[in-house]
């Protein structure tokens, strides 16, 4: 009956004043407006935070609309930040909200900034950016509440540094990899045929060659390097064939090399197919010849992904999208002419058709040449494009209870917070809750100690840091290896970088360095892992290098000099649970089961290669390339 | 029937393969067939109280493409709607509370047709259900009306429509299922673990030869070889070995345990590996896969159950009345027909594969025959007898309310004589304090705490001696009818779900009541 019942009204009532007021005070940082970010976001200004920023580099696609509900047909291709931040304003023009349209790894995002935040959300979708917000919220003392979904299943957890376990405590599984030789030689299943469609064929005629990426490891050992040598004499005979593209016959020379030359020479390995179906090798002008039918309805193929195409549909959407992407890469080729000497590539994009039908179609036809089971182009692309399902409700869900643990955290209360997960196939709970887990004593991200390093670039020398700092300053011995990310900088025996400034070494503001260490003579054990953040200051005094906030010496030790590092100490138990593997289900964009393969690894034990093709998430933060094996999608029958 | 909205509506997106792209990320849950009955669907949302869980819970059913939706409110919006929710901006000041949230729900999916009521100001709400509409599912918020409430539930009850109850205020918030009569789900998406049966007490002469010609000689089979023989194989050559010597198959713990011994000692440990993978595997397999098949309670309670003449007559009865009559001649289901992965040779796993295969559509084809015999049979799908009969161990049904539920003084007096348990075991506590405070508001927005208590005793012996109800009911007090944002967000998130689940009939929905508290964030499930 209050005519003007303020906007606020339920919070204040509910909340009680101390809470309102926290929330509308706190500066908030969201990582990520995709699906959990859409949700969150809009809980967020509706709780009535304060300041909300905003960092996501992605652009929306139209596979997101069916969740991330602040954006709209007409926003596709826009940036996710940006228009979030305009969707979100307009409900609340009071909350102060700013949106970056970039990668949170970027240098401007310093540890400085992120100390700036109350608190920090991850709402993201692959591992390498969770482990990246995961290590600048330990570094800067700001608590982080971590989320993710997969289908119905989600999870929430927060970190604070010394209280709880941060992402890392726990290992994640990495992503699968296959033996080279089972993808190129040897596939057993459908998945082999995929990655040899999508990292193999696809990347050499449109690619980088497999020699130079990254992909494929190709590190030489004497029993299979015949084999090796083989398969890079193919590499090169397709390379030839590469150079007519654009002709009319570059689809007939293609797929008889790859699926007639190649599989004739691999048959005539009699070895290889005492215990395994030979492969039958198909021949592109008899194909097409009775395709011809096929051929007139090909609108109608390339539309049914549903449904599992049979050869000649095959052999026709091979052909079409070879034409589309030749095309392509011709345009891309003449437009970049002038002066660029670079080769353009197009590489696999679930979401590009032309790409995902090239590599269904050229999958398929290997998997018809070794006799594997086909599959239809809805189910390659998830499996090729390491897709995760995912729906409106889980991300509600997950993020009313992020914002529900923000609340325990405003008070101040972290050892009051829970992890929490969706539990949907025990339809009588539907939620479950855990105690937080305590650090991993063993966690190398969470358990060393952290010293923010300020450094004169204009005359410290690496010298002066193990010396001057590390020595005399903090009483390390002899036995110690100095790191920057995964290059050596020093040790006992690497002493060539001592009269080197830092900043030729490559050190600038921003940079990590890790101090290991190595001294186990020491009856107390050696110290924890040191990690060093480094920023530029003019303005040191005699000394180029200074430690800030160096933690006060907390044990008097009897082997002088007293250090402010501690050792490292006897593993204790967790309060919570072990650290087994995280379930794969858990975390969405990093989804990996690993069953599936055995028989082709036992396989590949004889006498062939123990290679693998590596799989590595892509440098951008989407993990689009990881393989995803669900092994339901291949070895159970449908 | 009244008009739907088509103003300011964004494109409609063109052909079945910008829908299927935009569908993607959940077609792979519940795949065509699901998308298909969601956006077959109309939801009816009686929207009252604060507002905002309902249409909360809409918004998470327009994104995924339900088929339609209509909003029924009375309520104007005003200031304090604006802080909580999300579907009303400043625009809608004074306006109803209804058009506003269904013209800002419809931006969200183009093609879902949004429509709301009263077009008319006054019209009553037995109007909307006289329109002849067919609504699949019916929600409505609480706090409501007696009176609007008895007409829905009428309705629901005459048409058989399942009917949602959601409540949500301050931290708290609870919802209840309420399905018509008994609700067969064949769908149920079993975990992948759960779904290896491999017959290995009951071998059909195919398996059987296939197993006898792989371990032939076994003795003096190559290391390759022998390294290579399907686990499924060793597991048959033992068991026959076993049968040879005790006359009968392994079948108390002690037996299958000295039984994997057996398997176990028959690998080779001369080699570099000193084991080989393939008997590891089998070793493993014992316990799992060398049991009796037995029949789910689920499946029985489907077996067992009579449905009425209207029930039988549908395809979900005939199948099981088939299902059943094979079961009672063979004593086991259908083969499911899949086979795990595991160590083998390629060409002799695919022949396993297909030896299962085989025996799977022969089933099946069984399956078929009977269905087609019964007096109903003649036009159930293949696809839904296949479908039927792969998933037979895992059908369920879910009953609806008992038209004689246990009275709510039973169950509370069970609720709080487990807690006495739960608390020196430091194990959560029951959640139905919150869920009677809730219940006792449901016609009132606000009501003092002595109140609440009040109505709780008259169902609950003691109600206001009870300390823990004592605080649920000063927190409902408190809130005064008002909802959080959060709170009914992550209900909305939680009953959408559901819905999709019943709309779908994939998944197995909860039974029957869903309580939530946001204080500690623990949810659960009690059946009211």
């Amino acid at each position: 009956m209050v005519p003007t019942m303020r906007r606020d009204h339920f919070n204040s009532q509910s909340f009680g004043s101390p809470l309102n007021t926290m929330v509308k005070e706190a500066r908030i940082l969201m990582v990520g407006a995709g699906g959990i970010g859409c949700e969150l976001l809009k809980n967020l200004v509706l709780t009535g935070f304060g300041e909300i920023h905003i960092v996501d580099l992605d652009t929306i696609d139209l596979s997101n609309l069916n969740r991330q509900f602040l954006f709209r047909h007409e926003h596709i291709k826009k940036s996710k930040a940006l228009v979030a931040k305009e969707a979100a304003h307009a409900f609340n023009p009071r909350v102060k909200l700013e949106a970056h349209h970039a990668n949170i790894k970027d240098p401007q995002f310093n540890v400085r900034w992120f100390k700036g935040f109350t608190m920090v959300f991850n709402a993201l979708d692959n591992l390498e950016a969770r482990r990246h917000v995961n290590k600048m919220c330990l570094a800067a003392e700001v608590p982080l509440i971590e989320s993710g979904t997969t289908g119905f299943n989600g999870q929430v957890q927060v970190i604070k540094k010394g209280v709880t376990a941060c992402y890392d405590c726990a290992p994640k599984e990495t992503p699968k990899s296959f033996p080279v030789c089972t993808i190129r030689s040897t596939p057993s299943q459908p998945i082999h045929c995929i990655v040899w469609g999508k990292s193999y064929l696809l990347s050499e005629v449109f690619g980088t060659s497999e020699d130079e990426s990254v992909e494929m490891d190709h590190s030489e050992d004497s029993e299979n390097a015949k084999e090796i040598e083989k398969l890079r004499q193919e590499s090169q005979a397709l390379k030839n064939i590469k150079e007519s593209m654009g002709t009319p016959s570059f689809p007939q020379l293609l797929f008889d090399k790859v699926y007639h030359d190649d599989v004739v020479r691999l048959r005539s390995m009699e070895e290889m197919w005492k215990t395994r179906r030979p492969p039958e090798a198909l021949s592109y002008a008899s194909i097409i010849e009775q395709a011809a039918e096929t051929e007139i309805s090909k609108e109608k193929v390339l539309k049914d992904g549903q449904r599992v195409w049979n050869l000649h549909e095959n052999v026709v959407v091979f052909k079409d999208s070879l034409e589309r992407l030749s095309r392509r890469f011709e345009e891309m080729k003449s437009s970049k002419s002038n002066g660029n000497s670079a080769e353009p590539t197009i590489t696999f994009d679930k979401d590009d058709e032309d790409t995902l039908d090239f590599v269904t179609a050229s999958a398929n036809l290997r998997s018809l040449v070794f006799g594997i089971e086909t599959k239809s182009r809805f189910d390659i692309k998830q499996m090729a494009g390491n897709i995760i399902p995912a729906i409106a409700t889980t991300n509600a869900i997950v993020a009313g209870l992020c914002v529900l643990e923000s609340f325990k955290v405003l008070r101040g209360e972290v050892s009051a917070t829970k992890e929490v997960f969706l539990s949907p196939f025990a339809p009588e709970r539907l939620l479950s809750s855990d105690r937080y887990r305590a650090p991993n004593p063993d966690c190398p991200v969470c358990s060393v100690a952290q010293v923010q390093l300020l450094v004169d670039m204009s005359r410290a020398t690496l010298n002066d840091l193990v010396e001057d700092f590390l020595r005399l300053e903090l009483g390390y011995g002899e036995e110690i290896v100095v790191n920057h990310g995964d290059s050596l900088l020093y040790d006992v025996e690497e002493t060539d970088n001592l009269t080197k400034k830092l900043g030729e070494l490559g050190i600038k503001s921003d940079s990590f360095l890790t101090v290991i260490d190595e001294d186990d003579e020491n009856p107390k054990g050696p110290r924890v892992n040191l990690v060093l953040s480094v920023q530029e200051s003019e303005t040191l005094g005699d000394k180029p290098i200074k430690g800030v906030d160096l933690p006060a010496s907390a044990v008097t030790e009897n082997d002088a000099p007293a250090s402010p590092i501690l050792r490292k100490k006897k593993p204790s138990q967790p309060s919570n649970g072990t650290y087994g593997t995280v379930a794969a289900t858990t975390t969405n964009g990093n989804l990996t089961v690993s069953n599936g393969t055995k028989r082709l690894f036992s396989e590949v034990e004889e006498g062939s290669s123990p290679k693998r093709v590596k799989l590595a998430t892509n440098g951008d933060g989407s993990n689009d390339n990881a393989i995803v094996i669900d092994d339901g999608a291949i070895v159970i029958d449908d | 029937m009244t008009a739907v909205i088509t103003d300011q509506a964004p494109p409609i997106l063109k052909g079945p393969s910008d829908k299927e792209k935009k569908y993607d990320r959940q077609l792979r849950l519940w795949a065509a067939s699901g998308q298909q009955a969601l956006e077959d669907a109309h939801i009816l949302l009686l929207n009252s109280g604060a507002g905002t869980v309902g249409v909360e819970t809409l918004k998470n059913l327009v994104l995924p493409g339900i088929g339609k939706f209509t909003i029924a409110d009375n309520a104007t919006v005003k200031h304090a709607d604006l802080g909580v929710n999300f579907f009303l901006d400043e625009d809608c000041l004074g306006k109803p509370r209804s058009e506003c949230c269904v013209k800002l729900l419809q931006e969200l999916n183009p093609d879902v047709k949004g429509d709301w009521f009263p077009r008319e100001k006054g019209e009553s709400l037995e109007s909307l259900f006289g329109h002849g509409h067919n609504f699949t599912l019916i929600m409505y918020s609480l706090p409501i009306e007696a009176e609007s409430l008895a007409l829905v539930q009428k309705y629901a009850e005459k048409n058989q429509v399942p009917l949602l109850s959601i409540h949500s205020a301050g931290f708290y918030s609870y919802f209840r299922i309420h399905l018509p009569g008994t609700f067969p789900i064949v769908d149920t998406h079993p975990e992948s673990t759960a779904t290896t049966d491999l017959r290995l007490l009951t071998p059909w002469p195919e398996l059987s030869k296939f197993a006898a010609d792989v371990t032939a000689d076994i003795e003096n089979q190559s290391a390759h070889e022998h390294g290579h023989i399907p686990y499924v194989a060793l597991l048959l050559h033992y068991l026959g070995k076993w049968k040879d010597i005790h006359g009968s198959l392994p079948s108390t713990y002690k037996e299958k345990t000295a039984f994997r011994d057996t398997v176990s000692a028959g690998a080779r440990r001369d080699n570099p590996e000193g084991g080989e993978e393939n008997f590891d595997e089998a070793t493993a397999a014992v316990l799992k896969t060398i049991s009796a098949p037995s029949l789910a309670s689920s499946v029985k309670e489907v077996f067992d159950y009579k449905p009425s003449e209207v029930e039988a007559s549908s395809s979900f009865w005939v199948i099981t009345d088939a299902i059943k009559q094979f079961y009672g001649k063979h004593n086991a289901l259908p083969l499911p027909g899949s086979v795990p992965d595991m160590k083998a040779q390629s060409t002799i796993y695919v022949q396993l594969q297909n030896i299962y295969k085989a025996k799977a559509r022969r089933d099946i084809s069984e399956v078929l025959e009977i269905v087609r015999a019964h007096p109903s049979g003649k036009d159930v799908e293949v696809a839904e007898i296949e479908t039927f009969s792969k998933n037979a161990a895992f059908i369920k049904l879910i009953r609806g309310i008992d038209s004689t539920p246990p009275s709510i003084q039973t169950i509370a007096s069970q609720e709080f004589e487990n807690d006495k348990t739960a608390e020196l075991t430091m194990m959560p506590l029951s959640l139905l304090p919150i869920y009677l405070s809730l219940n006792a508001t449901s016609h009132l927005p606000s009501a003092s705490s002595s109140d609440i208590l009040a109505t709780v005793g008259k169902d609950v012996l003691g109600a206001s001696d009870n300390q823990r109800l004592v605080e649920a009911a000063e927190e409902v007090a408190r809130a005064k009818g008002g909802e959080l944002h959060n709170i009914s967000a992550l209900t909305g998130g939680m009953v959408a779900q559901e819905v999709i689940k019943i709309i779908t009939k994939q998944y197995i929905p909860i039974d029957n009541t869903c309580v939530f508290d946001g204080i500690i964030s623990r949810a659960q499930v009690l059946r009211i």
